[in-house]
């Protein structure tokens, strides 16, 4: 039987079955009543979807606003359960008010500061872990060699090839500049200058992090994803031996080894633009380039590589421990590990570049 | 004798705000050697953590946990299986890290795998396994050790029933056989009933014990005897109540 809907003024009576289809004359005459109170009886109702029910809720709640009062009687069991679900959801709590003044932003910033503290008081404490573990674990030797096959064999193209790109860019912008005045000359000079201190470290340095430090991360994060980190932990093995110091000991051989090529490669990049641009012959700009460099400048590459190696194999590392949850966070973790590692990387080379100034024999300001 | 035991564990949680969230205790829990224990509960309810905690995977905010020994063997959701080595490789690792001398690795990984019947393809990698293959892996590589306590997760969740069942019973009669005491967590009330020996059922928010019952099911259990629907309907009862809360 559908839904009938009998209305004598100050009680409205359903009776049938409800659904749907009976929405508007079940909003027309709940919706309209005349008298301040209003007796809806559902004795003879048999049952009601779920649109007429929340229909009738929401008719009573925006009457009963205004003053108008309702008496529901009558109900069966399953009419009575959805009305007292109902209640249930209207007791919930208001979700918070996001709150946009002043004093939110003030909250907004502490908290990013606090996460950012929070951040490196973990990469400080990871780093802790995994140099004790570099110094009392055991060596081992083909897994190294593969991180040193994947991070210092299969990098050595595209750091050779951009590190020259950069020493043309930059013999070519050089030479420019100085043959306005007359003093080509000095270009070989200023470039091996640049490149060894500062081009071809830090260059290596974001390269390696955006090849490496990321397929750590990304590694690293999957192991954790899938529990293989915890099954290791599970089985007694000491997960910074086992994950982090192999990563670390093979970027400690490949970093110098890279930037020393880099150094060379810029170096080569000069040549060939002090040969196109400024038609200087190989063998000025070679001598000139003897002149100005010692052996300590390309050492130097070699000590900041240490450096650069540490930060990108515990930061890429870390990253990828601190994954929670499903894949999506793996994507987060070798995003952060890039960002962070370049961030890092050019922090301690401002830091490292002012040590340089004091210990470089013969460099004078 | 006693197996392991916990004393008033507890757990808490950070939400993103920073408030504390206790979300396990206080839990108390002693368990036999030798027994099957099954935690049986709705999602969330802190069943893995406890076994984290168990495991020393994680650490509870207090309470004591008093274990016999300290050899577990563990067997994840997934399988965890390390793609990079064979099966035999995999299964011999736990050995490995034991200090075991390398062929008598070899021998006690092949034997555990003719067990599980893998012996065929111990020199195939994880990836040309099925799931029921893989997690089968996985058991022999928790079961290698011959683990005092082992700890399963939920690790049938993702087979399909017949495969399910064939492990379950392959997991059953191992176990009996080596004499382990397992804590299997689950949220089939099906299965926790067939296996078990005891099932403990933990209610949620925060993560607490609200039923626990030694089952007096005798062996071998037929899942279609009224016995069994029985319990299994207890159960069901027991479980929609929690879900309703």
């Amino acid at each position: 039987m559908n839904g009938r809907i009998v209305d004598d003024g100050n009680t409205v009576s359903l009776s049938g079955r409800f659904t749907v289809r009976d929405l508007k004359r079940v909003t027309r005459a709940l919706g309209t009543g005349a008298t301040q109170s209003t007796i809806v009886d559902f004795s003879n109702c048999q049952s009601m979807d779920t649109s007429i029910a929340v229909r009738i809720w929401s008719i009573i709640e925006a009457a009963e606003a205004s003053g108008r009062v309702f008496k529901l009687t009558g109900m069966n069991s399953d009419t009575q359960q959805i009305f007292d679900r109902f209640k249930v959801i209207d007791d919930w709590p208001a979700p918070p008010v996001e709150d946009h003044t002043l004093l939110y932003n003030f909250e907004d910033i502490g908290d990013k500061v606090l996460a950012t503290w929070r951040t490196v008081y973990g990469l400080a404490v990871f780093a802790g872990k995994a140099f004790k573990a570099l110094f009392s674990g055991k060596f081992r030797g083909s897994i190294t060699a593969y991180y040193m096959e994947q991070s210092g064999v299969m990098a050595i193209p595209i750091i050779i090839t951009l590190n020259w790109l950069m020493g043309v860019v930059l013999g070519y912008q050089a030479g420019y500049q100085m043959s306005q005045f007359g003093g080509e000359l000095f270009m070989p000079a200023l470039l091996a200058y640049s490149i060894c201190w500062d081009i071809a470290p830090m260059m290596t340095a974001v390269l390696v992090a955006g090849r490496s430090g990321s397929a750590f991360a990304a590694e690293i994060g999957t192991m954790k994803v899938r529990q293989e980190i915890d099954a290791l932990e599970v089985m007694g093995f000491n997960i910074y031996g086992f994950i982090v110091t192999p990563k670390m000991i093979a970027l400690f051989a490949v970093m110098p080894l890279l930037i020393t090529a880099a150094n060379f490669a810029g170096m080569a990049g000069g040549l060939a633009a002090g040969g196109m641009f400024l038609k200087m012959p190989a063998v000025v700009y070679i001598a000139e380039v003897k002149k100005a460099i010692i052996p300590f400048d390309l050492y130097w590459g070699v000590i900041k590589g240490f450096f650069y190696s540490t930060i990108i194999s515990i930061t890429g590392s870390y990253m990828g421990m601190r994954v929670r949850g499903g894949p999506a966070s793996v994507g987060r973790a070798t995003t952060s590990a890039v960002v962070v590692s370049i961030f890092l990387v050019i922090l301690v080379d401002a830091l490292l570049s002012l040590l340089f100034i004091h210990i470089r024999p013969g460099l004078t300001l | 004798m006693i197996s392991f035991s916990f004393l008033g564990i507890e757990k808490s949680y950070s939400d993103p705000s920073g408030k504390k969230l206790r979300v396990l205790g206080p839990v108390d829990l002693t368990v036999e050697s030798g027994q099957f224990l099954c935690l049986l509960g709705p999602t969330g309810c802190g069943k893995t953590t406890l076994l984290r905690i168990l495991s020393r995977l994680e650490s509870a905010d207090s309470g004591k946990i008093a274990m016999g020994s300290g050899n577990l063997g563990y067997v994840f959701q997934q399988g965890a299986l390390f793609p990079w080595m064979t099966v035999e490789s995999n299964v011999m690792f736990p050995l490995k890290a034991k200090g075991v001398k390398p062929g008598l690795c070899r021998s006690r990984a092949g034997e555990m795998l003719r067990k599980v019947g893998l012996y065929e393809f111990r020199r195939s990698f994880p990836h040309e396994l099925s799931g029921g293959m893989q997690q089968r892996t996985a058991l022999a590589r928790g079961l290698v050790t011959e683990p005092d306590i082992l700890l399963l997760d939920e690790p049938f969740a993702s087979l399909d029933t017949r495969t399910g069942i064939n492990l379950q019973e392959m997991l059953r009669k191992l176990c009996r056989s080596l004499s382990t005491t397992v804590v299997f967590v689950t949220h089939n009330i099906e299965e926790a009933v067939y296996m078990a020996d005891r099932i403990v059922v933990m209610g949620h928010r925060p993560g607490r014990i609200v039923r626990d019952e030694i089952l007096s099911l005798e062996w071998p259990r037929d899942r279609l005897s009224s016995d069994f629907t029985g319990v299994l309907l207890s159960f069901r009862q027991t479980f929609e109540e929690l879900v309703d809360q």
